[in-house]
């Protein structure tokens, strides 16, 4: 569906939670068709910033468009624009699938005679037809989500914001939610938050990173995935002369763990780049021939993929977090 | 007001479907028609009657403590759930990103706790009927009894449903308006208590017992429907500006 100018826009959006910022002065814009993705760590604003696009929240500054129209001057024309699955996707209980979809229908304005239709629809894509008869409340998880998927589909948007479309869900499902996504932004465009990285790499096209409420990066997932080195090395290493390690950590690779060697030739253990080398590729190439050179035996070199944790620090240039889980920035989560 | 009849349709559809409302006519039932019962045997071993009197006045009328007080369960356990449940469950997010007005959202609901108040009063209907078999029964009284009704329980829900657009829970807000309610009751009780002068003015305007006295003996004053109805104007515009200020909390 060409449209001229963007499909969503925020501009300077600030939301603040008493004296504590969530969101930041984010300013983008998102044109039709492109299938975008919120990332960041819990607690970087991406729930707080898709309430603020949806009009369920309203900023403390800034202002959103939804093609064209202002969400807090005209918020029906630019909510009718919208298919929001909330975080968790929230659902009634008591009703049936079919119903609940049906009543849904009918919120969004969908004309009666077309009802029926739009809710088989939804219930096709969203793959719980079968469910149809099934009370929410008697749903798993994973049924549940997809109803709320379809909740979002019914009245068949051109904007679509979907908060976490896969969190909870297993591996399967993930799969097929992904593929629900990619089918999707044909016809829609799509906002998905997400705080998984490969969730990214499949489906979009585009990335907004944000840390601590503000927007860190913009851009191509793959200008993102090139930030994206390992800078954690293990190592199975046959040390005859026991020269590795001194080897390895004159070429800037710290030590962090080391198995106990059973077999006192074989050397397991786990390294770090050091922070002032850029090109860690490189450098991991330089240290296999450096240890051949000396004679030692490389039996294994495996790289951790990184954590998203890790992209994030490349990207704030803060100093990488230990791989524990990144400490989540306590954020008070809104009322109601 | 579009997606009023969709909201409507829901919340009936919803308060009927689960035990709430099947639990509270039964107990309704039985509480009102053991007070009929014992008023018609009170009046069948009367030996007098005064025309203005008989057990339909008594029933809506000076029996009426027995009807405030079920009302004043009965009123926030209906609309108890409203709001509050919505901003326990979440379901108010999807509710506020629809295309829906709050205005439309708080209507909607009043209106099927209204509705079905209605309906658990319609049963008694019977009552006058199975009067009219042994005696007279003047339809206007009738009427303006279940006028008085209304306006009551009107005037009891919009109180509920704000209170429910207060709290995330259900308890709580039945505890609210519970307290709210039998606030204004003992307010009205203090037209016995005051000598006449503007205390007691007060006291009688928004007194329920003698709002019910009056009606049920035919008695339509008008200024006890602006009171209700400014009672549910004023919670309801209220209520409105809740659901639009989560936006901004």
């Amino acid at each position: 569906m060409p449209l001229p100018g963007p499909m969503i826009e925020a501009l300077n959006l600030s939301k603040e939670y008493g004296a504590l910022s969530a969101v930041r002065d984010l300013s983008f814009s998102v044109s039709a068709g492109q299938v975008v993705a919120f990332l960041g760590p819990n607690g970087a604003g991406k729930t707080t910033t898709l309430r603020m696009l949806a009009g369920f929240l309203g900023p403390s500054r800034g202002t959103v468009r939804v093609l064209g129209h202002e969400l807090s001057e005209e918020p029906m024309r630019a909510r009718r624009a919208i298919g929001y699955m909330p975080e968790a996707a929230p659902l009634y209980p008591e009703m049936r699938v079919a119903e609940y979809l049906s009543f849904r229908a009918a919120l969004k304005l969908v004309p009666r005679s077309e009802r029926k239709l739009a809710v088989k629809r939804a219930m096709d894509l969203s793959r719980v037809a079968e469910m149809r008869n099934t009370v929410i409340g008697h749903l798993s998880k994973g049924y549940r989500q997809r109803v709320g998927l379809a909740d979002a589909l019914v009245s068949n948007p051109p904007l679509l914001i979907l908060d976490e479309p896969t969190a909870g869900l297993d591996p399967n499902q993930i799969r097929e939610v992904r593929e629900l996504i990619h089918g999707l932004a044909r016809e829609h465009t799509v906002l998905l938050s997400t705080h998984i990285l490969p969730e990214v790499e499949a489906i979009c096209e585009r990335a907004l990173v944000l840390h601590q409420g503000q927007l860190v990066a913009d851009g191509p997932i793959g200008e993102l995935l090139q930030r994206r080195q390992a800078r954690r090395v293990c190592w199975e290493l046959r040390d005859a002369t026991g020269v590795a390690k001194s080897l390895l950590e004159s070429l800037g690779a710290k030590t962090i763990s080391q198995a106990d060697a059973s077999h006192s030739q074989i050397l397991t253990l786990e390294t770090e780049w050091a922070h002032d080398i850029s090109d860690v590729e490189l450098q991991l190439e330089k240290a296999v021939a450096h240890l051949v050179e000396h004679q030692v035996g490389v039996r294994r070199v495996e790289t951790a993929r990184a954590k998203l944790e890790e992209v994030f620090s490349a990207l704030t240039e803060l100093q990488p977090t230990p791989l524990t889980d990144a400490p989540e920035i306590q954020r008070k989560e809104p009322r109601s | 007001m579009t997606g009023f009849w969709a909201i409507y349709r829901r919340e009936l559809w919803s308060l009927w479907v689960t035990p709430v409302a099947w639990i509270l006519l039964t107990t309704f039932l039985l509480l009102q028609g053991g007070v009929f019962y014992s008023i018609v045997s009170h009046f069948s071993g009367a030996t007098e009657l005064s025309f203005d009197n008989g057990p339909i006045e008594s029933y809506f009328g000076q029996g009426s403590i027995f009807l405030l007080m079920t009302l004043l369960l009965m009123c926030p356990a209906l609309s108890m759930r409203s709001f509050a449940e919505e901003q326990r469950s979440g379901t108010i997010e999807p509710l506020l990103t629809a295309p829906v007005r709050a205005s439309a959202i708080v209507l909607g609901k009043y209106l099927a706790t209204f509705t079905t108040y209605l309906l658990m009063w319609s049963p008694t209907l019977l009552y006058p009927v199975i009067l009219r078999g042994t005696g007279v029964v003047d339809p206007r009284v009738v009427a303006s009894s279940y006028l008085g009704l209304s306006l009551l329980g009107a005037a009891y829900l919009a109180i509920g449903t704000l209170m429910s657009a207060l709290t995330k829970s259900q308890l709580a807000a039945l505890m609210l308006s519970v307290l709210v309610q039998f606030g204004i009751f003992v307010l009205g009780v203090g037209e016995y208590i005051f000598e006449p002068g503007p205390l007691h003015a007060l006291c009688s305007h928004v007194s329920m017992l003698s709002h019910m006295e009056e009606f049920s003996k035919g008695i339509v004053d008008l200024r006890r429907i602006v009171f209700d109805l400014s009672l549910v104007v004023l919670a309801l515009f209220v209520t409105t500006e809740v659901v639009d200020s989560w936006r901004w909390s």
